[in-house]
This record gives structure tokens, sequence and C-alpha cells, in this order.
């Protein structure tokens, strides 16, 4: 039994020039914050995004007419990886960059095309996803927000809620039901929903650590044009868990606590006992062997393939990898986490934040059921 | 897959499958053998195959998932490496890296296979959800042990190998412990017979798990080995390995 038929990689001759522009756009960024490095993906900085929009590093893999630079999707790899595990602040762009921009390539006419991808690919368009409401988390087919058809377009009429980055992004994809009476999966649309439309209304939300990240979203009476619908009215569940291995395989999902390993590393010299010498070991054994998986995800996506089930695989491992190493190295180190070292700092942090990494992009136990649908048990 | 490791596969599955736990080296040697198993990495010019390291894994892995008893991992290996050197040391913890992947995906299919025959509650034991969870973790255990022993081979083949061997090794002996566990548990008593098979491989796993370098081991070298290099040498060391 294979659920994951495991690749030799072929990295592109590019790698090294590629990092090598990305250090590049890093050092003139400046001095990154030791704690803000943790779980970068969640930092917005509009300004760092229009910097890598400057260096062709963001839409790398799109067409050159929409404002790409048509490079291979593991050419891409080696840039977000890069960008993570430096952890830069690459909160702004992440969604438009992973998934939003390829889905409205995708799916989208001409004019909402020209419209956002080239500015995604600047750096200067954000996205936000639509897709928890108050009474659908894990139970995501029950969506209740509505788009109906009115005149020649739509209007919207609901809440979204947990969303990421909804008061920084200036469009979120909406996954919303547009038959009345439909139930589950059928009768869902996705859209493209521009967030200064009159009737939206961004509500922060603060997490447990005091920061600003997530948000409620109510849309009342929001009227959009025809072309707001994103692909086939009514296949909005099929597109929208497809672009889920887009989401879920990334590197984000294993590099989340990286700079918490380096501390250690950092921290531990060369009198290190044995106890911290193993826990260093192991958690460089996993870093690699979640990287390689990691990128063997991008490689048959890459090809066109099917890689739901090792997208999940690869969450799965990599969410608790990233949460063990805050409770690992709190385990193991003597540390007050009150304290002004970098390593006591950042454990602190992540501590905090990593319950949110078996949560966010499908919860621990929603991952796992999908994983035993994989294996033929359900 | 290469065409040289889907024909290597298509003529080891079968004999390993008949011959299986309880292959015997004194009766079997001759059938290995005349596959030309042993000789799989020497140059063709020795009279050998002209295998690489991608090639011995398929071999070393389909072993494994057959919880074969021959020694054919140690007499591959002995061609290329002498007996106590550290390289040959280094070979063998990446060969039972390779037999562990197999034998664990042996194990979740036999897991598997019978979560969905068992009944109790008037329901196979695979629409449980608790079950569900643990063989799904199963599945994650083996798949990382699946990418690390081939990132191992793909790193031998290209030269130095040496910390890929020892996170794959590493990495492969923490997923025999989730993997047995798991597979153990699923079966219930049945699997804890002689009768029943599952033992051949979940009693090789924590063989090999110890052999060539248990996890204290692998650790404690890689360890010691990134905490010389220093923070700041980690990730471009890591990826360096691969550009």
């Amino acid at each position: 039994m294979q659920t994951f038929e495991p690749e030799a990689i072929d990295w592109p001759d590019t790698a090294g020039a590629l990092r090598d522009r990305v250090r590049g756009v890093l050092a003139d960024h400046g001095p990154l914050d030791p704690v803000l490095r943790a779980n970068s993906w969640t930092k917005p900085d509009p300004e760092f995004s229009r910097r890598l929009g400057e260096a062709d590093l963001l839409g790398m893999t799109w067409p050159r007419e929409y404002g790409g630079h048509e490079a291979s999707q593991l050419e891409r790899y080696v840039v977000i990886e890069e960008l993570l595990a430096a952890g830069a602040p690459v909160g702004a762009h992440w969604i438009a960059d992973r998934q939003s921009g390829p889905l409205i390539l995708r799916y989208g006419d001409e004019a909402m095309k020209r419209r956002w991808v080239p500015a995604i690919a600047r750096g200067e368009a954000f996205a936000c996803i639509g897709l928890s409401e108050p009474s659908s988390g894990s139970d995501l087919a029950s969506v209740r927000t509505s788009a109906r058809r009115e005149g020649e377009g739509w209007v919207l009429n609901g809440q979204k809620v947990w969303t990421t980055g909804a008061h920084v992004a200036h469009f979120m994809i909406a996954l919303v039901r547009t038959e009345p009476g439909s139930e589950r999966q059928r009768g869902l649309s996705q859209f493209l929903v521009p967030m200064d439309t009159p009737g939206i209304s961004v509500k922060p939300i603060i997490d447990l650590t005091g920061a600003h990240e997530f948000n409620e979203v109510f849309f009342e009476n929001v009227g959009l044009s025809p072309d707001a619908l994103l692909g086939t009215e009514g296949d909005g569940w099929a597109q929208a868990t497809a672009e889920l291995s887009l989401e879920r395989s990334g590197p984000e999902r294993y590099l989340s606590s990286m700079v918490l390993l380096l501390e250690l590393i950092r921290v531990a010299g060369d009198d290190a006992g044995p106890s911290v010498r193993e826990l260093a070991g192991r958690l460089a054994a996993e870093a690699w062997t979640l990287r390689l998986m990691s990128a063997s995800v991008a490689a048959k996506l890459a090809r066109g393939e099917d890689a739901s089930l090792e997208a999940t695989i690869v969450k799965d491992l990599g969410n608790s990898y990233e949460q063990a190493i805050p409770e690992l190295v709190h385990r193991t180190v003597a540390m007050d986490l009150d304290g002004p070292d970098v390593l006591s700092m950042v454990t602190a942090y992540l501590l905090q934040v990593s319950p949110s990494f078996s949560l966010r992009g499908g919860t621990r136990e929603i991952i796992r059921g999908i994983i035993a649908r994989g294996l033929g048990l359900r | 897959m290469s065409d040289t490791r889907r024909m290597l596969a298509e003529m080891a599955d079968p004999l390993f499958a008949e011959l299986g736990f309880e292959a015997d080296d004194a009766r079997d040697w001759a059938r290995v053998e005349d596959l030309g198993l042993p000789l799989l990495l020497l140059s063709e010019e020795d009279g050998g195959f002209g295998g690489n390291w991608q090639d011995a894994l398929t071999v070393f892995r389909l072993a494994g998932y057959h919880a074969l008893g021959p020694s054919l991992p140690e007499a591959i290996v002995a061609k290329v490496a002498s007996q106590g050197s550290d390289a040959h040391f280094q070979l063998m913890a990446f060969a039972r890296t390779a037999q562990i992947a197999g034998a664990l995906d042996a194990a979740l299919r036999l897991s598997v296979d019978y979560a969905n025959e068992r009944q109790q509650f008037g329901r196979p034991l695979g629409k449980f959800q608790a079950v569900q969870q643990s063989l799904a973790t199963f599945a994650c255990e083996a798949a990382a042990a699946n990418c690390a022993a081939v990132g191992a081979a793909q790193a031998l083949d290209r030269g130095d190998a040496a910390f890929e061997i020892a996170a794959a090794k590493l990495r492969a002996n923490q997923a025999v412990g989730v993997g047995t566990r798991v597979a153990h548990q699923v079966h219930g008593a049945i699997g804890f017979t002689q009768e029943y098979s599952l033992h051949h491989l979940t009693r090789r796993l924590w063989q090999w798990r110890s052999d060539f370098g248990h996890d204290a081991y692998w650790s404690g070298v890689l360890g010691k080995s990134v905490i010389e290099r220093g923070a700041d040498n980690f990730w471009p060391d890591l990826v360096a390995r691969t550009d």
C-alpha cells in the first residue's frame, strides 16, 4: 500500500541563483524582528510584498502576458521556502500568490485577469479567502452566505469569519450558496468580491497573543457585477476543494517554527548536553524529510496530477512538527518565558500561536478523515 | 520510476512474495542469485547489474515489504563496502531504512484490509472514526519513511550522503514506533497470534530499528553536526544538498 508515491525530485539548476535573489531582497529590507520571524506567513508587510514584486519574485509561474515570469513550479518552491526559512513577512501577498492568482487565471474572464493578476504579481493586490462562517467551521458544506441573481448581476448577503487578512486584502474569493434551498456541496459557487464594494464591513478578531490577523466579514446587500462569478455556477465545492492542494502542501505547513530550531542550535553551543543535541538532531531529520515531501507534492502538482491525498499527508505531518517544536524545546531547555533572550521570547510566542497550526487550513481531525478516505476506510 | 527499476521490481517482487518470511538462506539463496540480485551494485564490466542506489532501494524496500528472511541487503552491500568500515555501517543503515519503509507499507496494507473486513457493532472497524484517525497517522508515518528512503538513495547517487542517511534512518526508526503500535492495536488479539502474519513484519521492524544506529545514536550524530555548523548554516546547508 502506498499512499504517497515518493519521487526523486528534479531540483532546478537555477535554484542557487534564485536563493541569492531572495537573500538580496531580504538584505535590502534590513534585519527582521526575531519573534516576528516565527509564523511569518501570517505577518503582512505590503512594502515588502511590493519589493518582492519588483524583484520578479511574485506570480512566478504565471504567463508573462499577465505579469508573471513563466518560471517552473519548483523554481517558485525554491523562492517561497527561502522566504519562509528566513522568516520574511510575506503575509500580505501570500494567499493571492499561492492560490487566488492561479484560480483567477484558470476561471476568470479576460477583464478579471487583466484587472487583478498583474497587480498581484507586482505585490499590490492582496487576497483573502471566504470559507468559514459562524455555523460552518469544519463542516464547510453547510455555508449559508448567499448570492442571488438580481438584474444582470448578483446580490450577496451573509457573513464569513476567521478570515485572515481581510483587513489588508483588496478582494476576497468567497464560497457562497447560489441555488436557494440547495443542500450541502450542491448549489455552491465561487465569487471574486472586491473588498471596497459597498455593503461589506470588516470587524477585527484579536487573537490570544493580542494580534489582529483574522476578522469577521459581513455582507449586506452587496451588489456584484455578472462577471464576479468565478468559474461555473454550482461548481464551487469542486473548485474550492481543488484549490486546497495548493493550500495544504506548501513549505508554510512545516516551517512556521523553523526560527525556534535555529535559536535552539544557536544557544546549544559546543557544550550542549545530550538531550539538546538529540533534540536538534531529531528536528533536523524531520525538517529534511518534510522538505522532500512538500517539494514532491509541488512536483506532482506541476505535472497537473492530483495530489490532494499527498497534500493532506504533508499538512498533517508538517503541522504536527511545527507544533511540536515549541513543546519539545520548552520541555528540554530551562527558560523563563518572560525572559528577554531570543530563545525564550520565540518559545513563548510559538507556544501561544502553535495551537492554530492544526486548526487553520482544515483541522487535524478533518485532515486525518481525508487521509482515511484515501486509504479506502470510509 | 525508471525502466530499470520497474524491471527490477517486476523481477524481484514475485520471488520475494513467494519466499516471504519463510525464506531460508540455505534453501533459497540460489534462486536469489539466479536473478543476479546480490551483484546489483557491481558495474557491468565486473559482471554485475550496474545498478545505482535508487535501484538498490527498490530491492531493499521489496525485501522489507515481504518480510524477507535471507540476508540479501547484506550481500548486496558487502559487494561495495567491507564489513566493519564506516561506509559499510552507513550503507547498511540505508538498507535498513528502505526495509523499514517497505515493511511499514505492508503492515499498513494488512491493517487497512483487516479494518475493512472485521465487523463489530454491526459495521467494519474502518467505519469508526477513532480507528480511521489511528490508521491515518500510520499512513503519514509510512509515507515519511518512504520519502526519507528515496531522499537518502538520491543523495547516495549524488555522492556524500552522510547527513541524508542519518536523517533517513532516524526518521524511519521513529515511524516504526507509531506504525507497529497502530498495526497491533487495529488488529486486536488476532494480530498477537503466531498464526497471523503481522508479527513477521512487526518483529522485523523492531529489530531493524535498532540495527545500524538506534534513534538516540543518529539523533546524537545529526545534532552534533548541525550544532557544530551553527544556526546560520543550518538552512543553507540543507538546501545546498539538493541545489
